[in-house]
């Protein structure tokens, strides 16, 4: 069975002219000089991070004049406010909004209009379990989780145009992420390095096997491993240019040593090799924070700390394209107003996300944070939702990669956009 | 003893009956097996090999000819029956402690991390405000003395474990197609271990309400995993609940005011609009949950095109609410429903419609008993626990079912895209058997779709397949399965963790892609090669110790061993410019040289270690001027293995080793 996708791709490979072992001359030049062929038309690059745990959006973006969230949070609450000793003030936004010390590293962006913060987005789906919220995110279907396919796959197949390469969409994750099942092409990596034919401790070995494997596929009757093996191997040699081991950042950036850093440099990488990267995903941990969240120091702290360090590592490594990439946060629910008995804060319902990129719609706290006033909680307890999650999915893949199809990337959504990028 | 006795003589009459009628069936129906195989021109040989590559992990060396020998069909029967003797494996599975145990001992020996924080708090061995969620040291030391003071044990013990028998089931086991259908089933019933309310409960699921069922009525299996512990968490069943309206109120909302008073009017209406209100505030709570209810109509039975609306699944849910989870050991699960059912006592239960059926629970008090209509079908208030079952009967038996689950075997046993010709005639057996399972695969095999040039060699193995047919072919001794579990993983399978309901998807295009693809090879050098810890191979052994006398010989050999009654002009005939390629020999037999040194010295270890990181060239070097190479012995002997080592491991990651 030859699939649309295997035959146009095997025919797009054609054009690079790739010889058997041979290195393509295109790739010869990138590495000769600073040459960056136009292999791919320029794409625009979505690179989304989920935060797995549920951030504690009203630590993160704090509405600090409000009294109620004071009064609930004895001991979590922050103020914009210099004042008692040493602890660090939030960073106020806008008056009303105060954004978490640690995330220092954002104000920039977010006062150059770059960085866009919506509040109170969740999803319709109330559930409070950590699997259902993050595998209907994932889905992109709420009520549904028979859903086969999950949302970035499906902004994948709609691009609107055949991957040239395997390397349209990638997951820096062992295995695919419940947002890349389906069927359109997304890998897994963990780590570049390792994606090629390996013999731990003989390389003649790999070298022959990578060799006698090529010519086998080649030479197959079965069109999909036929058409995969010439993949596979054309993308050992497109990875094969750089020197993923010792890759040097620009600007003189240092990704932090964490494993969203090294996720995202990695993705960083793949950009600059242009090879045809468009949609990618990271995971960040760590957010269920039951227990002694800490303020502007601690658990909490440190997380925001290494998810704003290591956006904007990314970002400034990426200076020169910075115009074709959009990163977005998401995190599967916010957590309760009130603190609970260990310090902590248990699991709620909505939080807020960040969107980084030169057309977001930034400076601005979207969405819509009421008084936390108990009437006004959902369930008496939790930041209500405001915003579905879909809405500003769906706006970043519309606006950023062209995708407009609502009726495809998120059935069953009414397609209600909040402005969150400039149109 | 009088009563006693006659009992027993009954219940013997009957059980004789009921062997006579059950062989009655066997010979009338469709269960014979005649397979069809000649007509479709093939060997008795090749016939063998297609049927083993689709009922079993692979052909074990010679298996292709004893099977010949047996006769398949005498072979299939004994495998349908799934009841051969296990000695060799239940031996392997010895060492394992926890790969029995029930539900409530899971709870009580592997209780969950977040449970043994707590309990650790209420026990005095760590102070609340010293909680961290991070991993600091300190608490993580409290936290081992206090589970060994306990004699608790981590989840992740168990749940390797697991892993490690299943491995062991599929390599080793005799009842291959068992197992396989243990496989097909749990994957079409799919839980996860990553959703944390359910994943206790997965080891139990596979092996008591999966394995025992996989050649029996689909109703049975059915009704086993909708009352699973499992399957109730992950689909969330278990929390569902609607609101139970006395029966006196349920008949008097039914009945109509006519010939009453005024007086008594009134009285009925103010009752009424109470109760409504009562359901109006529950329904706000949120209640009802209605993912089982719409997975089982999709997954489970009907499939997506099925002819069932939204309505038909809020419906579905309000009658399987109260359905839920049984109190499970001493503090875990179900503490509320432990009150209730100690409070009520057997007969307290019975009488008020509970019902405790071993990890099952039907909590009467969380069960909506009103009326329903589900797929046209009335279910009138008031019908408790039994209209769950009735209504799982109806899916069991629906059309529909027949046809989704037919299709979907056909596809996992014959083609991605099998003949609709196949699947009608499987369908209809489904129904004629009443959803027998057995009879189902029987006329699968017996239908001429099963051999036809469209079948053979059509599958793509998964990632386990792939891993298990490797290891059976090559008689593999495995001491760490865990390792193969890790392979798999990064083969594309993370086998217990697919997270949707929908199960792995069953289909070529879905297992091969980019990444996975080139695991695959690796996977294929690193075995072939000795490189997977805790799996040893004895390569010459497979061939009588006899050393082929060229490389060339090597490969036709293994080729014929490892992928028996296959065509292999095609992949010898690729690979042989290769292996006559002047500098392979030196090449191989340096680095094989290499790889003695590395065993011979451990002064060297690092510098070896470090030279992995350097240009091919310059570690070639390093390796001339090792001390192994000046031993033209040791040379030669490590550079054959080497070589065979390679040729093999080229096999297994060969394209047509990815076929099944």
């Amino acid at each position: 069975m030859v699939s649309r996708r295997g035959f146009l791709k095997a025919g797009g490979l054609a054009l690079f002219g790739i010889g058997l072992g041979g290195i393509p001359g295109f790739l010869a030049d990138a590495v000769a000089g600073t040459v960056n062929p136009p292999l791919f038309k320029k794409k625009k690059i979505l690179v989304c991070i989920f935060q797995r745990g549920a951030m504690d959006g009203l630590m993160a973006v704090t509405p600090f004049t409000d009294d109620y969230l004071k009064a609930a949070r004895p001991s979590l609450f922050m103020t914009a406010a210099k004042g008692s000793g040493n602890e660090k003030p939030l960073i106020d936004l806008d008056g009303k909004f105060g954004l978490h010390p640690s995330m220092a590293a954002f104000e920039p962006m977010f006062r150059e209009k770059r960085l866009s913060i919506v509040h109170g987005i969740g999803s319709p789906n109330n559930t409070r379990s950590h699997f259902d919220a993050q595998d209907f995110m994932e889905s992109g279907t709420p009520f549904k989780k028979g859903t086969t396919s999950g949302w970035l796959n499906r902004a994948v197949g709609l691009l609107g145009h055949e991957s040239a390469t395997p390397f349209q969409g990638v997951s820096l994750t062992s295995s695919l992420p419940r947002s890349f099942y389906g069927e359109n092409p997304a890998v897994a990596i963990r780590n570049l390095a390792d994606f090629n034919i390996q013999l731990r401790g003989n390389v003649a070995g790999a070298k022959m096997a990578s060799k006698s494997f090529e010519d086998l596929y080649d030479q197959t009757s079965s069109d999909l491993l036929k058409n995969t093996g010439k993949e596979s191997f054309d993308a050992i040699k497109m990875l094969q240019k750089t020197d993923v081991r010792n890759y040097k950042p620009e600007n003189n950036v240092v990704y932090p040593t964490t494993a969203l850093g090294n996720s995202l440099k990695q993705i960083a990488q793949l950009i600059k090799m242009d090879v045809g990267l468009e949609v990618a995903f990271a995971e960040s941990g760590g957010w269920d924070t039951h227990f002694n969240q800490g303020k502007d120091t601690g658990f909490f702290a440190r997380n925001v700390n290494d998810l704003s360090n290591c956006m904007m590592a990314f970002w400034n490594d990426l200076s020169r394209y910075q115009d074709d990439v959009t990163v977005m946060t998401m995190t599967e629910f916010g957590r309760t107003v009130a603190q609970n008995g260990t310090g902590g804060t248990d699991h709620g319902r909505a939080s807020c996300n960040f969107i980084l990129g030169n057309a977001v719609n930034g400076g601005l706290v979207h969405g819509l944070v009421n008084p936390l006033a108990k009437e006004n909680l959902e369930d008496g307890r939790d930041l209500a939702v405001t915003t579905d999650f879909r809405s500003v999915f769906s706006e970043v893949a519309d606006v950023h990669l062209g995708i407009a199809n609502d009726k495809i990337l998120f059935p069953d959504f009414d397609g209600k956009k909040i402005g969150v990028m400039r149109a | 003893m009088k009563g006693n006795t006659r009992n027993f003589y009954m219940c013997a009459i009957l059980f004789c009956c009921a062997i006579v009628f059950s062989s009655f069936i066997r010979i009338k129906g469709a269960d014979k097996i005649a397979m069809p195989y000649k007509k479709a021109g093939l060997t008795t040989e090749q016939a063998a090999a297609h049927l083993l590559s689709r009922f079993t992990y692979g052909a074990k060396p010679d298996q292709v000819e004893e099977v010949s020998k047996m006769g398949l069909e005498k072979w299939l029967k004994k495998q349908l029956e799934g009841n051969l003797d296990e000695k060799n494996l239940d031996q392997m599975l010895s060492q394992y402690d926890a790969i029995n145990i029930s539900n409530s001992e899971v709870e009580d020996r592997f209780p969950q991390g977040p449970r043994i924080t707590r309990w650790a708090v209420r026990d005095g061995y760590l102070h609340k405000d010293s909680l961290n969620t991070g991993n600091n040291k300190y608490q993580r030391e409290i936290l081992q003395t206090y589970m060994k003071d306990k004699g608790y044990r981590p989840l992740q013990d168990l749940y390797r474990q697991f892993f490690n028998q299943k491995i062991l089931r599929a390599a080793y086991g005799e009842n291959q197609l068992r197992e396989i259908m243990t496989d097909f089933w749990f994957n079409h019933f799919n839980v996860a271990l990553n959703k944390t309310q359910c994943a206790s409960f997965v080891p139990a699921y596979e092996r008591d309400v999966i394995r025992p069922n996989v050649f029996g009525s689909f109703e049975a299996l059915l009704l086993a995993t909708a009352k699973s512990p499992a399957m109730l968490m992950y689909l969330d069943n278990s929390a569902s609940s609607g609101v139970n309206v006395p029966m006196e109120d349920q008949e008097m909302m039914g009945m109509s005011d006519t010939g009453m008073s005024t007086e008594q009017k009134a009285k009925r209406k103010e009752r009424v609009k109470k109760i409504q209100q009562q359901i109006q505030n529950k329904k706000k709570q949120g209640g009802l949950n209605e993912n089982y209810a719409r997975e089982v109509m999709e997954l489970h039975t009907l499939g997506v095109d099925g002819g069932y609306t939204q309505n038909d699944v809020t419906q579905a849910a309000r009658v399987l609410t109260g359905w839920t989870v049984a109190p499970l050991g001493k503090e875990g699960y179900g503490v509320g429903n432990r009150n209730l059912i100690e409070r009520l006592g057997p007969s307290g239960l019975k009488d008020k419609g509970f019902v405790l059926d071993g990890d099952f629970f039907f909590n009467a008090n969380r069960h909506d008993n009103g009326e329903k209509i589900v797929l046209g079908k009335k279910f009138p208030a008031g019908g408790g626990y039994d209209e769950g079952v009735e209504l799982l009967k109806m899916l069991a038996h629906h059309q529909a079912t027949a046809k989704f689950i037919s299709k979907k075997l056909a596809v996992r046993f014959v083609n991605d895209v099998p003949p609709t010709s196949l699947v009608d005639k499987m369908a209809k057996t489904f129904t004629s058997s009443k959803g027998d399972i057995k009879s189902v695969l029987i006329t699968m095999v017996n239908s001429p779709e099963f051999w036809s040039e469209q079948a053979l060699r059509e599958k793509t193995k998964s990632p386990f397949e792939l891993a298990m047919s490797a290891v059976r072919s090559l008689n593999a001794d495995i001491t760490q399965p865990y390792e193969l579990y890790s392979w798999i993983n990064r083969m594309g399978q993370q086998m217990y963790y697919y997270q949707a309901p929908t199960g792995f998807p069953d289909n070529g295009q879905y297992w091969i892609n980019t990444g996975s693809l080139l695991n695959r090879m690796n996977f294929g050098l690193a075995l072939a090669s000795q490189r997977i810890p805790g799996v040893k191979l004895n390569l010459p052994a497979l061939n009588s110790n006899k050393e082929p006398e060229s490389i060339e010989a090597a490969l036709v050999t293994y080729s014929k061993l490892i992928m028996p009654e296959r065509e292999l002009g095609q992949t010898v005939a690729r690979l042989k410019p290769m292996l006559n390629d002047p500098n392979l020999h030196q090449k191989v037999a340096q680095a094989a040289a290499q790889n003695s040194a590395k065993k011979d010295s451990n002064n060297t270890g690092m510098e070896m270690q470090n030279a992995d990181t350097k240009p091919a060239k310059e570690k070639m070097k390093l390796g001339n001027g090792r001390k192994a190479n000046e031993n033209p012995v040791v040379k030669t002997q490590a550079g054959t293995n080497t070589m065979l080592a390679q040729v093999v491991g080229v096999i297994i990651g060969s394209p047509e080793f990815q076929r099944k």
